[in-house]
């Protein structure tokens, strides 16, 4: 089969020996396409809320490679939820002394 | 006020006990505020200045980019200086210096006889039942023997740490933790780990009790020091992330370190127990210096150290081997030099490598050696 067919058999083998890499890493694949939203949610909302730095600054802070495809900052709840690789994550701002935390469930973001 | 009524009696006694009697009565402490004795301007602090503070670039974020630099001697702020939007009044993110943190708050536990090092964590923290030998002391020296990976930016798929931050590990990190599996013996080996701080952050719930334990950083070590800004996020098990989110202004962090310079002595109280700042100041027993890293700075207890060991050099050849440095993420560092009398606190934002800290420590050390005392 390999005289015969030798690209569609290397391809074969790259496609099976990717398909194992992904099967063997599923869990860290799963989760990976979170860390951008969660990433951007909690880090403002800390730099935004917790050390109280100008909203534009706290942008750019927290700007990565990734873009994010939504993001807002409910300035009156002190929440903040972004949307990244398709997942969207929300953090909140609780007290004083316990600064932002992610919240389980995602706030819904606005219309556009 | 009570300290400038008998300015002359002080002076006489100073000069009746000699010099040692001198530096008694002459020590310094923050109350409210620091007091300040501004060094004054020489080349060796405009070097620093030009080194910590290059003109700021944003847009790529390239560079040294100082958030804050504060410097302490005896007891008094020698200099400071902020870049925006940082101010004095900033609680900033100190990252992994938080672990120092935790360690410095669980010091104070430790004094009031809440744990010892050689006990179990599993004593303290039910789940790491999973790893029956891995004590406390273990933990503090990063030496869980957990198979753990701490890369951030590089490695983000595998990394440990942003799993446990971001994704998978956010709503309860100790048992995040809890649920890797040992790749070493308990002890054997150093792996810095995000991962080992944060089950020492939930072994402190049972140490302290449930619910003492919201309020437990506060009282044991910010209130008695003076610390107003501290902020200590907390996961959704209500564990502080003793790894990574501690927050504070540059001037109370100096506290802290104010406190490691003297041994754990508060003005006349012995806030730690001076066995807790020597056990955080003993290099990890088997720690091996890489020798393709030789900068890697040498684990003691939740502090990092200059000592040489295992025929490495320091890790940082211009400061002194007696140092104690918190140290964290971009950039960030508290730096104590206790024969010196200097605190360093550095706030960044450091996104690429090019800050050098031995560099950064050399200009410190020249532009505060060439200052008189009055």
């Amino acid at each position: 089969m390999i005289r015969r067919r030798p690209f569609s058999t290397v391809l074969l083998l790259i496609v099976l020996l990717l398909a194992a890499l992904i099967w063997q890493n599923r869990t860290h694949m799963q989760a990976f396409p979170d860390i951008i939203g969660a990433y951007s949610a909690k880090e403002y909302c800390s730099c935004r809320y917790v050390a109280n730095n100008p909203a534009d600054y706290c942008e750019a802070y927290v700007a990565q490679y990734v873009p994010l495809s939504g993001f807002w900052d409910d300035a009156a709840h002190k929440r903040v939820t972004a949307r990244g690789l398709g997942r969207t994550h929300s953090a909140q701002w609780l007290s004083l002394r316990q600064g932002c935390q992610l919240l389980p469930e995602p706030a819904a973001l606005p219309k556009p | 006020m009570s300290f400038t009524l008998f300015p002359a009696r002080r002076l006489i006694l100073a000069c009746v006990f000699g010099l040692g009697g001198a530096a008694a009565q002459a020590e310094n402490w923050p109350g409210d505020y620091w007091t300040s004795q501004l060094a004054a301007p020489s080349a060796a602090l405009s070097e620093l200045e030009r080194y910590a503070f290059p003109t700021r670039d944003d847009a790529t974020r390239q560079g040294v980019r100082t958030d804050a630099l504060l410097v302490i001697r005896d007891g008094q702020v020698v200099y400071e200086r902020y870049a925006a939007p940082t101010t004095a009044d900033t609680a900033h993110l100190t990252w992994s210096m938080a672990k120092s943190l935790l360690a410095t708050t669980m010091g104070v536990a430790y004094g009031e006889g809440r744990f010892r090092l050689d006990a179990p964590v599993a004593d303290y923290y039910p789940p790491f039942a999973a790893h029956p030998q891995v004590k406390v002391g273990h933990l503090l020296n990063w030496a869980s023997g957990l198979d753990w990976q701490e890369d951030y930016e590089y490695a983000p798929l595998k990394s440990s740490v942003v799993a446990m931050l971001y994704t998978r590990g956010r709503s309860d990190m100790a048992a995040f933790t809890a649920a890797h599996s040992a790749d070493a013996e308990p002890g054997a080996r150093f792996r810095y780990s995000s991962g080992d701080s944060n089950v020492l952050a939930a072994a402190l719930k049972n140490m302290v009790g449930a619910e003492a334990y919201a309020d437990y950083p506060w009282t044991a070590l910010f209130d008695p020091l003076g610390i107003k800004t501290a902020v200590w996020e907390r996961d959704a098990a209500g564990t502080f992330v003793g790894s990574s989110y501690a927050y504070m202004s540059a001037r109370d962090l100096a506290r802290v370190g104010l406190l490691m310079q003297r041994d754990g002595r508060w003005g006349e109280q012995q806030l730690l127990p001076k066995a807790w700042v020597e056990f955080n100041r003993t290099p990890f027993a088997n720690y091996q210096p890489q020798a393709e890293k030789p900068g890697d700075a040498v684990p003691g207890g939740q502090w990092w150290l200059n000592v040489a060991v295992a025929g490495a050099g320091k890790p940082w050849p211009d400061a002194p081997s007696n140092m104690l440095v918190a140290s964290g993420h971009w950039g960030q560092g508290l730096y104590v030099l206790p024969d010196e009398q200097l605190v360093i606190v550095r706030y960044a934002d450091d996104r690429d490598a090019s800050f050098d800290r031995n560099h950064f420590l050399k200009l410190v050390l020249a532009a505060m050696a060439t200052e008189v005392q009055p």
